[in-house]
C-alpha cells in the first residue's frame, strides 16, 4: 500500500489543540507554512536541502489539516488563533526569533505573524499571498479568480456538494494540481473537509481578513514575495503591491512554469530562492518609540 | 510457523476482498486480508463501475475511497456505433438511473484497490501483501496457510472468504469449482493524453470486428477496451501491441474517427488480452467455513460491465450474514446464495444478449444489430436489458428475461 505520507517528528498540546509538526536540523530557525487543502508534507521537497544548508528547519501541520486537531466550529479558525498556533509551538521549541516561510493560507499567516511580533521574525518569504492590506476591494479579476472561496463559506452545503458524485465538483476545483490525490484522500477523513473549510468560513480568504484593520504595522524584516504565472486563483498584483507594506528590504520573484502549488511545481527552484534569501539581509530599524507626555 | 487468530481471513485483495476487509473491519470484526501481489498494480480489470455498483459502494462505506483512489463520474454515453452516424448517435444521461449514486465512475482499478486496503488497515484489518502459496483448509474451523518472504503462517479463522477472482485458487481448493465458456476476446490498456475527448463521455459501439469501449477517468485518462471474435485472439501480443491496439480506435464511428482517442492516447499501464468467460459453479459458493464473493463465486461476460458492482453487493450480502447471524454454518448464508443465484440468472441471460449484440462480427451482425436499433428507436422497451448495467438486476423488469422477448428482439423481420 502507498506509504504513509508523513514526515512528522512529533506533537505538541499548544493554544487548546495539538500540533503535529516536524523539527529538523540544527541552526537558524526555519519554520515553513502550509497553506490550504495542504499539511507539513507541501514542503517535503525543501526540509532536507535546508537541513543541509545549516537550518533548524519546523513545520507544522495547521490546525484543521493533516494530523493536527479539527476543531469543527469556525469561531476555532479565527486568524488570530492560528497565529497564535506558530506563537504557541514556536514558544514551546524554544525558539525566539525565526525566518517565516508560508504558502497560500500559510503565507497569510506569516505575514500576519510578521507585522504583529516583528521581534520574533528574522526573514519573511511569502509565497502566492500577498500582504492583506493590498486590495481595499478585491478587483472584479481577482474576485472571478477565487469564486470557490465563496462557495467554501456555507455550512454544509458545500460539503454535500464536494462530496457529491465521487467528489466530482471537489476534483473539477482542484484538478491535477498541487498534489491532488493527496488532498482528496486526507479531506475524505472523519471532519477533515469540514476542518479545512473553516479557514475559509472563519476568514472569507487569505487578504480578506485584515481589510478592516487599515493601519498595519509595517513588516521590518527582509521580505521576499514570490508569485507563479499559472496561478489560477491568485492575481499578481496581491504580491507586487504588497511592497508598500514592507520597510525592510523587499525582493520580488516572478515564477514560470508553475501552477499555484510553487513548492511542488518548482522543488528546486523554491529551496534555491530560499537558501538564497534568508539570512541574507538585516530588518529595517525598528520606529522608535517615543513616550509621549 | 506463526500461528494467528482472527474473526475472517480473506484471500485475494481485489474489490471483494479489501471492499470486505474495510467493512468488517469497520464494523467490529477482526480481519486478515491476504494478497498475492507486493503491490497493487494494474491486472487490466474492469474500470467502470455502474451506478448500482456505486450505490453498493455507499453503503459499505467504501465510494469516499474509491474516489480517492482516482473515481471519476462519468455523466453521458453517446452511442456511437457503425449503424449511425456519429453526428446522429443518442446520448444518453447516466447520472439519474440510481438516485443518490450519480453516473458511473471510471476507476483505475489498482488505485482503488489500494486506497480501500488502506482504509480497511486503517480501521484494523491486517494486510498481508506479497502473500504466497495460500492454501485453505475447509471446516468448521478453517485454516489457511500462507508463506510470506520465508515464513511459513498459519491463520485460524471464524470464516475463510475466498476472493481470488477468476483464479478460484480457493475454490478450487475447498470443491466448489466452476464450469466455464468463452464467448469472445478482449484487451484493455490505460491511457492519459486524451485532452480532446470530453470527460464526462463514454463510448461503448461496435464497427467491423471490434467492439470499443471509451470510459475516462478524469484529466485526460481513460481505460480503453477492444472485445473482438476468438478467432482473433492474440491479435495484441508480441512487438508494437499497444500502437496496434490504439491504432484500432480509428474509426468512422466516433467523431472525427476517433482521432482523439488513437492519435492523442499514451499508455501508462500495461495491455493485456483475455478471454472473456463465463464462470459458472458446478456444486455451490458456500462450504463448511468458506464462502466464496465476488468473480471467485461467478460471473457473467465481461461486455456487461457489472462484475465490480456484484464483487460489491456480494460483499454486503455475506457481511450481513456475519454481522447479524451467531452462527456461520453454510445454512446461515442461504440468502446469499439464492439472491447470487436470482441474480446470476438475470446477468447471465442479459450478458448474452448483450454479447450476441455487441460482440458478434460480420454482415449479419451488423445487419442484426441495426434492425435491434430501429425496433429500440420505435419501442424503447426493447431496451429493457440495457438497463442491467445502470440499476440492479431485480430492478430489471422481467419481461425482459424471456426467451420470448429475445426472440422478437432478434428475429430477422422487423
Ligand atoms: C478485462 C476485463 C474488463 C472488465 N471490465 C469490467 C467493467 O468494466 N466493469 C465491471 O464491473 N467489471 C468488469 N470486469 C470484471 C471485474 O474486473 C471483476 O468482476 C472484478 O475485478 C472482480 O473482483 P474480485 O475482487 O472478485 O476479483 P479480482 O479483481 O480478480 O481480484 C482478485 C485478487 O486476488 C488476488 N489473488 C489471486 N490469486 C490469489 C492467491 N492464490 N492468493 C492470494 N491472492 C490472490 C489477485 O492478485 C487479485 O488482487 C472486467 C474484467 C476483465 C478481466
Amino acid at each position: 500500500m502507498t506509504t504513509t505520507q508523513s514526515l512528522l517528528t512529533d506533537s505538541v498540546h499548544v493554544n487548546g489543540v495539538d500540533i503535529a509538526y516536524v523539527d529538523k536540523g540544527e541552526g537558524d530557525p526555519v519554520v515553513l507554512l502550509h497553506g490550504f487543502p495542504d499539511s507539513h508534507y507541501l514542503w517535503r521537497n525543501q526540509i532536507d536541502p535546508l537541513v543541509e544548508a545549516g537550518y533548524r528547519v519546523v513545520v507544522p501541520d495547521q490546525r484543521g489539516f493533516g494530523e493536527s486537531s479539527k476543531p469543527q466550529d469556525i469561531e476555532a479558525y479565527d486568524m488570530r488563533t492560528l497565529v497564535n498556533d506558530i506563537v504557541g509551538l514556536t514558544q514551546q521549541l524554544g525558539i525566539g526569533r525565526a525566518h517565516l516561510v508560508g504558502h497560500d493560507w500559510g503565507a497569510a499567516i506569516a505575514w500576519m505573524y510578521a507585522f504583529l511580533m516583528p521581534r520574533r521574525v528574522d526573514h519573511l518569504a511569502v509565497f502566492s499571498v500577498g500582504h492583506p492590506g493590498v486590495f481595499a476591494t478585491p478587483s472584479i479579476e481577482q474576485r472571478k479568480a477565487s469564486w470557490y472561496m465563496l462557495f467554501y463559506q456555507f455550512p454544509g452545503v458545500s460539503e454535500e456538494l464536494l462530496r457529491r458524485n465521487g467528489w466530482r465538483l471537489f476534483k473539477e476545483i482542484i484538478g491535477a494540481d498541487g498534489d491532488h490525490r493527496r488532498y482528496l484522500r486526507e479531506l475524505a477523513k472523519p471532519g477533515a473537509l469540514t476542518a479545512a473549510l473553516n479557514w475559509y468560513r472563519a476568514n472569507r480568504s487569505p487578504e480578506a481578513e485584515l481589510r478592516t484593520e487599515r493601519n498595519f504595522p509595517p513588516v521590518l524584516a527582509p521580505t521576499l514575495g514570490v508569485w507563479s504565472t499559472g496561478d489560477q486563483a491568485l492575481l499578481e498584483e496581491g504580491m507586487t503591491g504588497s511592497q508598500k507594506f514592507v520597510k525592510g528590504p523587499w525582493r520580488y520573484e516572478r515564477v514560470e512554469d508553475a501552477g499555484h502549488w510553487i513548492p511542488l511545481d518548482r522543488p528546486e527552484l523554491t529551496t534555491d530562492l530560499l537558501r538564497g534569501f534568508l539570512g541574507s539581509q538585516s530588518s529595517a530599524a525598528a520606529p522608535s518609540r517615543r513616550r509621549r507626555l | 510457523m506463526t500461528v494467528r487468530t482472527c474473526d475472517v481471513a480473506i484471500v485475494g485483495g481485489g474489490i471483494a476482498g479489501t471492499a470486505a476487509a474495510a467493512y468488517l473491519t469497520a464494523n467490529g470484526l477482526s480481519v486478515v486480508l491476504l494478497e498475492r501481489q507486493e503491490v497493487f498494480s494494474d491486472l487490466v480489470r474492469g474500470e467502470w463501475l455502474a451506478p448500482w455498483g456505486v450505490a453498493e459502494a455507499q453503503r459499505l462505506g467504501v465510494d469516499d475511497a474509491i474516489a480517492v483512489g482516482g473515481g471519476w463520474e462519468i455523466r453521458e454515453w453517446t452511442q456511437w456505433d457503425e449503424v449511425v452516424a456519429p453526428g446522429d448517435a443518442v446520448t444518453v444521461d447516466m447520472t439519474s438511473f440510481v438516485p443518490g449514486a450519480g453516473g458511473p465512475r471510471g476507476i483505475p482499478h489498482h488505485l482503488v484497490c489500494d486506497a480501500i486496503a488502506e482504509q480497511a488497515e486503517e480501521s484494523g484489518a491486517e494486510i498481508v501483501m506479497g502473500a504466497r502459496d495460500c492454501e485453505v483448509d475447509a471446516g468448521e474451523e478453517p485454516i489457511v496457510r500462507y508463506r510470506k518472504d520465508d515464513e511459513a503462517v498459519e491463520v485460524r479463522a471464524r470464516i475463510v472468504l475466498g476472493a481470488t477472482g477468476t483464479n478460484c485458487r480457493v475454490g478450487r481448493q475447498v470443491g466448489l469449482p466452476m464450469n466455464t465458456s468463452v464467448d469472445h476476446w478482449g484487451a484493455g490498456l490505460r491511457v492519459e493524453g486524451l485532452t480532446d475527448w470530453p470527460m464526462d463521455v463514454q463510448a461503448m459501439g461496435t464497427e467491423g470486428e471490434r467492439n470499443f469501449m471509451v470510459f475516462p477517468q478524469g484529466d485526460g485518462m481513460a481505460r480503453l477496451y477492444l472485445n473482438y471474435p476468438t478467432s482473433h485472439r492474440h491479435q495484441y501480443r508480441g512487438d508494437g501491441a499497444a500502437e496496434r491496439f490504439l491504432a484500432d480506435f480509428e474509426l468512422e464511428a466516433l467523431p472525427g474517427h476517433g482521432r482523439s482517442v488513437y492519435a492523442a492516447a499514451r499508455p501508462i499501464g500495461p495491455l493485456k488480452e483475455w478471454p472473456a468467460i463465463t464462470y459458472r459453479p458446478q456444486h455451490g459458493i458456500v462450504t463448511d467455513g468458506v464462502v466464496l464473493i465476488g468473480d471467485e463465486a461467478g460471473t457473467s461476460d465481461t461486455v456487461l460491465g457489472v462484475g465490480l458492482s456484484c464483487a460489491l453487493r456480494d460483499v454486503r450480502i455475506v457481511s450481513d450474514v456475519l454481522l447479524s447471524e451467531r452462527e456461520w454454518t453454510p445454512e446461515a448464508f442461504l440468502p446469499y446464495r439464492e439472491e447470487r443465484a436470482f441474480r446470476m440468472e438475470r446477468l447471465v441471460f442479459g450478458a448474452s444478449v448483450i454479447a450476441k449484440l455487441q460482440c458478434e462480427f460480420g454482415p449479419e451482425a451488423t445487419a442484426r444489430r441495426r434492425r435491434v436499433r430501429a425496433l429500440m428507436d420505435e419501442n424503447p422497451a426493447a431496451q429493457v436489458l440495457g438497463l442491467l448495467n445502470m440499476v440492479p438486476p431485480e430492478e430489471v423488469p422481467e419481461f425482459g428475461f424471456s426467451e420470448f422477448f429475445v426472440e422478437r428482439l432478434f428475429r430477422e423481420t422487423v
